[in-house]
């Protein structure tokens, strides 16, 4: 079941990556293609077999997981200016690029570096399992280290999550519309799985479902912008005028 | 509340005794598939009995006063009221007789209901239903309309705005006004006016009645209501263009 959603995750992501590349050499949005690409590695990164592959490359140390995180914070903090752009969100965007946008990126990334080098991470484990395993100690560090990944995606997703809402509440096409709930959606797994340290290990898999149904959404929620936007420059444009 | 599909197929044993599903959907001009749907759900719309009764030759009124629901429309149709018809007059209508009026200096003809100006458009136009209500209104009616059916008055301001009306509603909102009942299901644009037993010029006349001052009023009006939702649309449209230009 969870490596059903890992796969149809990456599968999607691939897709939609791919899908743009008509888009990028025609030159629009070319930043979108990005976030899509650093969105698909991050997937692949952590899913065991492809992490291992690369994790070996690096040295076994697991700073695969270490870039996974940084790719992450690189393609949440791109798409989080798209969004804030593309929904007029001028208040999220000067929280994003603002003073405490940039501090909340720096204190994010000291602390996953600093609790990752206090962690023993010799051997390759996908998300730090065997390292969660060693002892008490280390076990706590992983779930540190981990919230401290998610904060940052949290944060950026959290300062659009009105601008969602507003955009849900608007006349604004239906496809528009549910992209903006999927994305209001995303935000809620995100926020969610930063509750991860105090998950009970019996619903562990809800971890899984927090991730993935995040990731799943924002992919699900961009795409439908782009599909409306196709759809509406074939389809002949609905004008309300003067009738 | 739509028509009970029981109640429905007995009316059409009774109307139509010998033609079959696809008889009425042919000559009816309803989608086959919807027609099953509404039968297999148990609610047949209005519009369906009214496609039917139009087909059959029967009058849509008098087939619609033979349900329970809408057993007050069998009564003698009370006229619509002078307001209720120019309600129904189209808003680029009404801008017309407003130049009609005008010196001929600046297109008109100095006068009212003069023979060249062209014929108004049937009802319903695009905001006939809010008019309507407008036209009704004392002030307190969306309140005994939602006291009275359970709707809503959010609900029921979301329908207006995107001119619609139950027609069970616009009959509870009819009887809410104290006006006829045809007033309602005309701007919606479930019967015409001939339907509904409007003499032919009663619009017109109604129009011609009004003096130069409240036609100017109402034609501004209707303009600053057309102006709003024209421009809510235009910028609901630049925001589209620019979640599109961003992310598409």
């Amino acid at each position: 079941m969870i490596a059903i959603l890992q796969w149809t995750t990456l599968a999607l992501c691939c897709v939609v990556t791919l899908v743009r590349v008509p888009s990028v050499l025609r030159g629009e949005n070319r930043s979108l293609f990005w976030i899509f690409a650093l969105m698909t590695v991050a997937i692949l990164l952590s899913i065991d077999a492809p992490y291992l592959a690369v994790d070996q490359v690096l040295g076994g140390m697991n700073f695969a997981n270490l870039v996974l995180r940084f790719v992450i914070f690189g393609g949440i903090f791109f798409l989080g200016i798209r969004l804030a752009r593309g929904f007029s969100a001028c208040d999220a965007l000067k929280l994003i690029t603002g003073p405490i946008g940039i501090a909340i990126a720096a204190a994010a990334s000291i602390a996953v570096v600093a609790v990752f080098l206090m962690m023993d991470t010799a051997g390759s484990s996908a998300g730090l399992v065997a390292v969660f395993a060693k002892d008490g100690h280390n076990a706590a560090l992983v779930e540190y280290y981990g919230a401290a990944g998610r904060l940052y995606p949290a944060f950026i997703t959290a300062a659009l999550f009105p601008a969602m809402l507003r955009t849900l509440r608007s006349g604004l096409p239906a496809l528009v519309r549910s992209s903006a709930a999927l994305l209001a959606l995303g935000t809620v797994a995100i926020c969610l799985s930063l509750l991860s340290p105090v998950i009970p290990s019996s619903l562990g898999f809800m971890k899984f479902v927090f991730n993935y149904s995040a990731v799943l959404c924002l992919v699900l929620g961009l795409s439908l912008i782009w599909l409306a936007k196709s759809l509406a420059k074939r389809a002949p444009k609905k004008q309300a005028g003067m009738a | 509340m739509p028509l009970p599909a029981k109640a429905f197929q007995l009316w059409l044993h009774r109307v139509a005794p010998s033609a079959s599903t696809a008889d009425l959907c042919r000559i009816s001009g309803i989608k086959r598939t919807t027609f099953a749907q509404q039968l297999v759900r148990g609610k047949v719309a209005e519009t369906t009995l009214v496609s039917i009764s139009r087909a059959l030759g029967l009058s849509p009124l008098a087939e619609l006063a033979s349900f329970d629901h809408y057993v007050e429309l069998a009564a003698p149709p009370q006229p619509p009221t002078p307001a209720e018809l120019v309600s129904q007059v189209a808003t680029m209508d009404l801008l017309r007789a407003v130049i009609s009026r005008s010196s001929p200096a600046y297109g008109g003809y100095g006068d009212q209901g003069s023979s060249m100006t062209p014929a108004l458009s049937p009802a319903p136009h695009a905001t006939s239903v809010r008019n309507w209500v407008d036209a009704i209104d004392d002030g307190e009616l969306r309140h005994r309309v939602s006291a009275a059916t359970g709707v809503a008055p959010q609900n029921y301001s979301a329908q207006l705005t995107a001119n619609r009306l139950s027609p069970e509603l616009a009959v509870a909102t009819a009887r809410a006004a104290g006006v006829g009942f045809t007033g309602g299901l005309v701007a919606t644009g479930l019967i015409t006016e001939a339907e509904a037993g409007w003499t032919p010029g009663a619009k017109q006349a109604a129009l011609d009645a009004l003096s130069d001052g409240e036609l100017s009023s109402l034609a501004g009006e209707r303009l600053q209501a057309l102006g709003k939702s024209l421009r809510r649309h235009e910028q609901e449209q630049a925001q589209t263009e620019k979640i599109w230009e961003n992310l598409g």
